[in-house]
């Protein structure tokens, strides 16, 4: 094997084990790429997806919503980000520790990305998606304590 | 590190201790809950400087004071207590105490003492450095964010479909405290809510700060054509796109123009359950000065305005003046 396909095969390696989702979208919103973390929460191969809308795959998102997220990373070239106290997941993937979770789902953090060909134009976007269930879950906790000590000091006095 | 030690069995009263230690003296801060525990931390190297409470459990202050004294510790001690008696005074400095501080304690008392007894000056070394901001990098820098700012500008004024008017950006190097007034200003002024950004490219890192005001979110709301009440959840899509936009194309312009990347963290969202003042105090300690770019931005026709703030570290400066340097040679 020369070189260039050995670092080929080692970042493939890289897209496949790292624990963040990597999705490539055209401008129809199908799917081109689709790594281990996203096969592995949605149960659903590669092959399976390949090509096929997004929206079609997953009727959980809203389409309107999702696309006026899109539209600048499509048309300006700007890269777009979507916390979990927008939306809680894009996605519905259970929750990564199914016994010591504390949440049903798994909440995300999205990073849209726009990919830009040699011409200069964006013909797709990269979509990476972060669990961040463990950030929510403890600020939520964190929320709910303040709210009960407030409540234990209002009637204090 | 120098080592600052404060020992008071009262939260309230450790708390408001520290909150008046110089904001630009780089020390560790602990804390003990009584003599016992703060003759521990000294023993093992902490507390060059103590600042001790008098009425206390376990060990009061005198006698916290006495053990220091036997066992000769390397610590000096401010008393600050309640008990105002001229008798409680002479007692801890006969004790070995440098001076005695009456509670509550003042930021000001405690900086005069620390100076008195050269254990800390404020040195106004940093004004003149920071006067010294040369001014043709002070335009380079004026020059590179007023284009950044154009194109984020250009894409919101897309985006909203509106005219984007942009004032000139201002460039300072500025001191906590002096962010803390400028964040203090835009708060009492009006309600806003806010998103940070952390980011980072080669050799430079910092952060973006996009405000908002309370009131002017409908009226986004409205050009961006959300219809229906204006909740949290609105309000934080409104906010979100638009800092989206502004944040993200203004880094790509100053990138582009310095040759280089900047990757960005994930957006932190501020006052709707934060304090945005409460944001800087935690991390006071970090940083003394940051080079700020302050970018406003209003919309022909409407009240609503936010502002754009890029904070970059000082080290960072160092990397991008290079940058610079060469920027301003293809110029000439």
């Amino acid at each position: 094997m020369n070189e260039e396909m050995q670092e080929f095969h080692w970042m493939m390696t890289l897209l496949q084990n790292v624990d963040v989702g990597l999705v490539v979208l055209n401008r129809d919103y199908q799917v081109k790429v689709w790594n281990g973390f996203m096969e592995s929460h949605s149960g659903l191969l590669p092959s399976h997806v390949r090509d096929k809308s997004i929206f079609e795959l997953f009727p959980e998102i809203n389409e309107d919503w999702f696309r006026r997220k899109c539209w600048p990373v499509f048309d300006l070239k700007s890269r777009a980000f979507i916390v979990w106290e927008q939306t809680t997941y894009l996605i519905r993937f259970p929750n990564y520790r199914p016994i010591t979770g504390s949440e049903e789902v798994m909440y995300q953090n999205i990073v849209l990305s726009p990919i830009v060909s040699p011409t200069g134009e964006v013909d797709a976007i990269c979509m990476m998606i972060y669990d961040v269930t463990d950030v929510a879950a403890g600020k939520k906790a964190l929320e709910s304590a303040q709210v009960a000590l407030n409540e234990t000091l209002e009637l204090q006095e | 590190m120098f080592s600052v030690l404060i020992c008071d069995d009262s939260l309230v009263a450790r708390k408001q201790v520290a909150k008046c230690l110089p904001d630009d003296w780089d020390v560790s801060i602990h804390f003990a809950k009584h003599g016992e525990d703060a003759l521990e931390q000294i023993r093992a190297g902490k507390g060059q400087l103590l600042l001790l409470d008098l009425n206390m459990p376990v060990l009061d202050g005198y006698e916290t004071l006495k053990h220091i004294q036997e066992e000769a510790l390397p610590t000096r001690t401010i008393v600050i207590s309640g008990d105002i008696q001229p008798k409680a005074h002479n007692r801890v400095l006969e004790l070995g105490a440098l001076d005695f501080i009456q509670k509550p304690v003042n930021a000001e008392t405690l900086q005069s003492l620390l100076s008195k007894f050269d254990i800390y000056t404020k040195t106004d070394e940093p004004k003149k450095q920071l006067d010294g901001l040369d001014p043709q990098i002070r335009d380079c820098y004026q020059e590179i964010s007023n284009i950044a700012m154009g194109q984020a500008g250009d894409h919101l004024a897309r985006m909203l479909n509106v005219f984007v008017e942009l004032p000139i950006p201002n460039v300072n190097l500025i001191e906590v405290s002096e962010l803390h007034m400028m964040l203090t200003d835009i708060e009492e002024k009006e309600s806003v809510s806010g998103i940070c950004q952390g980011f980072v490219g080669p050799g430079v890192s910092g952060e973006a700060l996009f405000i908002l005001s309370d009131s002017g979110v409908g009226e986004l709301a409205q050009i961006l054509g959300i219809e229906g009440d204006i909740d949290d959840k609105t309000q934080l899509e409104v906010m979100m796109d638009a800092a989206n936009i502004l944040i993200g194309t203004c880094l790509n312009g100053l990138a582009e123009q310095l040759d280089m990347h900047f990757s960005q963290g994930h957006p932190v969202i501020l006052g709707q359950h934060y304090n945005i003042r409460d944001l800087i105090n935690t991390n006071k300690a970090r940083w003394r000065r940051t080079l700020a770019i302050e970018l406003s931005y209003g919309l022909e026709g409407f009240s609503v305005h936010c502002d754009l703030l890029l904070f970059i570290t000082e080290e960072s400066m160092k990397i991008m003046n290079a940058k610079l340097a060469h920027f301003m040679e293809d110029l000439a």
